[in-house]
């Protein structure tokens, strides 16, 4: 093993030395020959862990995971420094290290991989809960399943490839076997990419524009809805099934009515284009708001939500059981303060929202996503030092 | 059990503990990080590396992906390897000369070789050769880190200390993850196996 290295082996470590120069998750070429060919690597250090501001993954899986009675702060700092040095090589394109299926990492599909600690971790001894942080409590509409909520870990993977997905899960679900158990398991896919490869909002199973209200990365409204002063975030992960049967019983302009935007792009009903602001006042012919008082995007929009806002994204799901299928939306919303931001906005939806009718949470857990890491240093050190 | 940080005295030093590949030798690594990207994308694309860049320091070799293999449930639990992925950014062939370990009773430099029609493995003389702007990969079934005289078994979760020491003079203090991993089961524990003298 020690002779010449592979053209795959080089461009592993080439992938990890780029890492320097795509400091924003940039685009690196890989294959001079062929423009057409672009790979993507996600640079996994930072002051933030770094999906989170990313485009949504193509693919991506969720998986809870209950700590061990042995698993102790030091236990779950050992996990961190596993997973951290996986999560490096898993984003190069380079099996973790001990991967007994090595072939199936392969770099340039963009892989992140975000990690995040339920509610219990801060009941041990000696570790601060972050400030604004919570349990979700359960909400009128919500049928929850035990199956679906809660939990103790959290890590989300995202790639461009599914197959990457999948054996990066593995990996990282078998290394956390002395520490701790998956509680469930989430898959979704999300379409963010228009047909001329540029990035859209992306829609989910309704056909609506998904995420179009959200502050944009990178922007000072962003920061600040996303990151605490110390540079957590925290993710309420909520697992929606959509009811398409009696959806689709509703004409198109029902639909838009339910929701607040046109469907053929997302822009308010009382506009034309995407990004139009929203005029809540307006009213039609008949006098009736264009925008309907228990419209999605009404009730939603921060103006009437004291300026509080979120950072939504979203991941498609269906679950096969035989020859039935549920539909759905993994709902991820990302806030500084879950309590503050989050909970409020919640709450009114449940007691308002038009679109209740046509669908259940079954579904519900809350995770404090620490900060990222950079060379030399961890998942969550500075909380489990 | 879910395992522990070996080696080390109660209390731990799990605060300085740093990731496997990135030592406490930081400044070091992070010349070589700065070299490494134009020389690494050189050997695989078109681009020439401004020779004088590298010449103006001396990087050391990059550490990176180590992990141990647990010897729970193993025929013989007081020996183990460690496995890793060692970087050249420079433009002079380094090697590794030697390792320890608090965990060890004795560390060597393994490779592996046919003998008799048979896999055997043997210390490597002369240590584990980084070439020049490119890579050495300890992995099973090839060159390893060999940990003999285990004062106590390893589980996956664990984490060992070991110190890398290399022909330029520099050093690296890991602290290496342990790994659940079937191995081929006369890779290790061959009829020749030298005996441990710790």
């Amino acid at each position: 093993m020690t002779g010449r290295p592979s053209r795959r082996q080089l461009f592993g470590y080439a992938g990890a030395a780029a890492a320097g120069a795509a400091v924003t998750g940039g685009f690196v070429a890989l294959d001079n020959d062929d423009p057409v060919v672009v790979a993507r690597y996600v640079d996994p250090h930072g002051d933030h862990q770094p999906a989170i501001a990313a485009a949504s993954p193509k693919h991506a899986e969720l998986v809870a995971l209950t700590l061990l009675p042995t698993t102790d702060k030091a236990g779950l700092g050992r996990l961190m420094r596993l997973w951290t040095n996986d999560i490096v090589a898993l984003s190069a394109g380079r099996p973790a290290p001990g991967d007994t299926a090595p072939e199936l990492s392969v770099p340039g599909v963009a892989l992140t991989v975000t990690a995040g600690f339920g509610p219990k971790v801060f009941t041990m001894p000696g570790l601060v809960k972050p400030r604004g942080f919570s349990e979700v409590p359960v909400m009128s509409h919500d049928r929850l399943q035990p199956g679906w909520s809660g939990g103790d870990l959290l890590v989300l993977v995202g790639a461009d490839d599914a197959v990457s997905v999948v054996h990066a899960v593995r990996r990282l679900v078998a290394d956390a076997a002395p520490f701790a158990k998956p509680l469930w398991r989430q898959t979704g896919f999300w379409n963010g990419t228009g047909p001329d490869g540029q990035p859209v909002t992306g829609r989910n199973l309704f056909n609506q524009v998904d995420g179009t209200g959200n502050p944009a990365p990178g922007t000072p409204e962003f920061d600040s809805t996303v990151w605490s002063p110390d540079g957590w975030t925290s993710l309420v992960v909520r697992r929606i099934q959509l009811n398409l049967d009696t959806w689709d019983e509703l004409t198109r302009s029902e639909q838009e009515r339910a929701v607040g935007r046109k469907l053929s792009n997302g822009a308010p009903l009382n506009g034309t284009a995407e990004h139009d602001e929203l005029d809540l006042e307006k009213r039609d012919a008949d006098g009736r708001l264009v925008i309907a008082e228990n419209a999605h995007a009404r009730l939603s929009h921060h103006s009437v939500n004291d300026g509080r806002r979120i950072f939504r994204k979203g991941l498609n799901y269906v679950q096969d059981n035989g020859p039935t299928r549920e539909s759905g939306l993994i709902f991820l919303s990302y806030q500084a303060d879950l309590v503050s931001q989050f909970l409020p906005l919640l709450a009114r939806l449940d007691a308002a929202d038009a679109l209740n009718e046509w669908t259940t949470t079954i579904g519900s857990a809350a995770f404090a996503i620490p900060p990222g890491f950079h060379e030399g240093g961890w998942l969550g050190q500075k909380l489990l030092s | 059990m879910s395992g522990d940080t070996l080696g080390v005295p109660a209390g731990g030093n799990s605060d300085r503990a740093s990731v496997v590949g990135l030592s406490v030798k930081t400044k070091l690594l992070m010349a070589g990080l700065a070299v490494a990207l134009p020389i690494l994308l050189s050997s695989c694309g078109s681009s020439e590396a401004p020779p004088t860049q590298a010449a103006a320091t001396t990087p050391g070799v990059l550490v990176e992906d180590a992990w141990v293999r647990a010897t729970i449930g193993a025929k013989d639990t007081t020996m183990t390897a460690a496995f890793m992925s060692l970087t050249n950014p420079g433009k002079s062939d380094i090697s590794l000369t030697s390792a320890t370990s608090p965990v060890a009773g004795m560390v060597q430099l393994h490779e592996m070789s046919m003998k008799d029609g048979k896999m055997v493995m043997q210390e490597k003389t002369g240590g584990i050769k980084v070439p020049a702007e490119s890579h050495a990969h300890l992995a099973p079934s090839g060159d390893h880190v060999m940990l003999m005289g285990l004062k106590q078994p390893l589980k996956p979760g664990d984490e060992v200390p070991v110190t890398l020491r290399f022909s330029d003079g520099s050093s690296h203090d890991l602290t290496v993850p342990v790994k659940a991993f079937t191995e081929e089961e006369e890779h290790y524990h061959p009829s020749t196996t030298p005996s441990p003298t710790p």
